[in-house]
């Protein structure tokens, strides 16, 4: 049923999203985990993959350091899988370039998900006065109560961008299918390319390594050699 | 004073907590609810009454550091905490040591393993194989995993002493070994992706090399703080026009 299959999907989108930085943090949130994650609840995981192998790279270099909030590439992966498995054959699409076409739709809604964890942040805020107060009236269980709060508020922002992509998506595949669909189909097999490649383009442009420019020329022209002799 | 020792189970409470450290975190103080939560399970062993109170206050001050190398910090917090002549020292240590160990944590795992494991895993992503996410969960937790675990209990046992041996690790020069290790697998990476996409359009290989100044355009731009989406959705326009035009 389609319905359950969404809200399996939310289940994805929630605890991935937590894994981002409220709990755990040990990258089932990443893209390349949270794509096939999501594919497999949903009974295709190659379809997860593929999503997740897409987006990566893109924003990898995006540290979350102190108060920066990083693109939730999370809900990009788990959204963009959801509408590809669920909505693309509703659409008739199916195989790769409908994992493209509901990935490319779900890259800009995604942006919604540096609001929402912001505003998760924000009410944080909140909850660290609340426990405060609590500890100088000594009701020291409001320590736990507001720190786990927490999640709620991290879940809730997670939650919120899945629905965000999978909603919007599912109504914005309405119109684009009809435009877009066959020439994606076409041109399938350079946007496979180019999406990881503008990746990987964004990661050597912020990695800050001396010399990246030779090493990664280097290594791109051996392999490709490579490649080619063998 | 002599030490209580504070006993395993709630050592190992405070390790598991330490998971959670982020769940409230808040653009004001950070991590300082955090702290405490992760904490509490020690100072209610540790102190009573108003001791207890006064103690939380302490840990509710502005704090952040990497959440991975956060657990060290309060292993030794504890060491600390258990002896009552340097509980000064508990609020000067917090503060000396959050930046540097964040800074140390952020270019090592942020900008070192997670890249390295994700490009070795991008390698069975494109090869079809579910198996990369296998490889890039175990490349990015085993350290991960030593650093919560490990440099927790070494951070209770050593005490202060444990600064000494995270600096041994050397985290910074590992960092940029690994992003140098980075680049080199990328290269290979998308040399890998631009040869399989040729060979499924039955082009020449050495076509691939266009790709080179196509990266290196891209990049520069990065660097000029152009928007990852746009960059991305503009190359997608252009390779979707391109058969249009033609």
């Amino acid at each position: 049923m389609p319905v359950a299959d969404y809200l399996l999907a939310a289940g994805v989108a929630v605890g991935c999203g937590l894994d981002r930085t409220a709990a755990l943090q040990m990258m089932i949130s990443r893209p390349l985990v949270a794509g096939p994650l999501t594919g497999w609840v949903l009974g295709n995981a190659v379809a997860g993959l593929e999503v997740g192998s897409l987006i990566e790279l893109l924003w990898l270099g995006r540290l979350p350091i102190g108060a920066a909030v990083p693109p939730d590439d999370t809900q990009v992966a788990v959204g963009g899988t959801a509408l590809a498995v669920l909505a693309g054959p509703t659409f008739g699409m199916i195989g790769f370039p409908s994992v493209l076409l509901c990935t490319l739709l779900a890259l800009p809604l995604g942006k919604v998900g540096e609001l929402f964890d912001r505003l998760a942040r924000y009410w944080n805020d909140r909850l660290a006065l609340q426990a405060q107060k609590g500890v100088a009236e000594n009701r020291f269980a409001s320590v736990e109560r507001c720190h786990l709060l927490g999640l709620v508020h991290f879940g809730l922002s997670s939650l919120a961008t899945y629905a965000v992509i999978v909603i919007f998506g599912s109504v914005a595949l309405h119109w684009l299918v009809p435009v877009l669909y066959a020439p994606v189909v076409r041109s399938a097999a350079w946007l496979r390319l180019g999406l990881p490649l503008v990746g990987a383009a964004v990661l050597l442009g912020t990695i800050n390594v001396n010399r990246s420019l030779l090493l990664f020329g280097v290594s791109f022209a051996a392999v490709l050699l490579t490649l080619a002799v063998l | 004073m002599e030490r209580k020792g504070i006993p395993k189970s709630i050592l190992l409470r405070v390790m598991l907590r330490s998971f959670l450290l982020q769940a409230s975190w808040n653009f004001e103080r950070l991590q300082n609810l955090g702290t405490l939560y992760v904490l509490k399970p020690a100072l209610s062993f540790l102190y009573r009454d108003d001791e207890f109170k006064q103690a939380c206050l302490r840990h509710l001050e502005h704090f952040n550091t990497h959440p991975f190398l956060a657990s060290p910090i309060f292993g030794t917090l504890l060491a600390l905490e258990n002896e009552p002549a340097s509980r000064f020292d508990v609020q000067e240590f917090k503060s000396m040591i959050a930046a540097p160990y964040a800074a140390m944590g952020d270019s090592f795992f942020w900008g070192g393993v997670r890249p390295l494991a994700a490009c070795l895993a991008l390698f069975f992503a494109f090869k079809g194989s579910l198996a990369e996410v296998a490889v890039f969960l175990a490349l990015f937790n085993i350290p991960h995993l030593w650093f919560r675990t490990v440099g927790f209990w070494q951070g209770y046992s050593l005490g202060i002493d444990s600064v000494a041996k995270i600096q041994e690790q050397r985290l910074p020069d590992q960092a940029l070994r690994l992003k140098e290790l980075t680049v080199i697998l990328l290269g290979g990476l998308c040399a890998y992706l631009t040869f399989l996409t040729l060979q499924a359009k039955s082009l020449a290989a050495g076509w691939g090399i266009l790709v080179l100044p196509l990266v290196f355009v891209v990049g520069w731009l990065a660097r000029r703080r152009i928007s990852v989406l746009l960059l991305a959705l503009s190359m997608a326009a252009v390779v979707l026009a391109i058969p249009q035009i033609a």
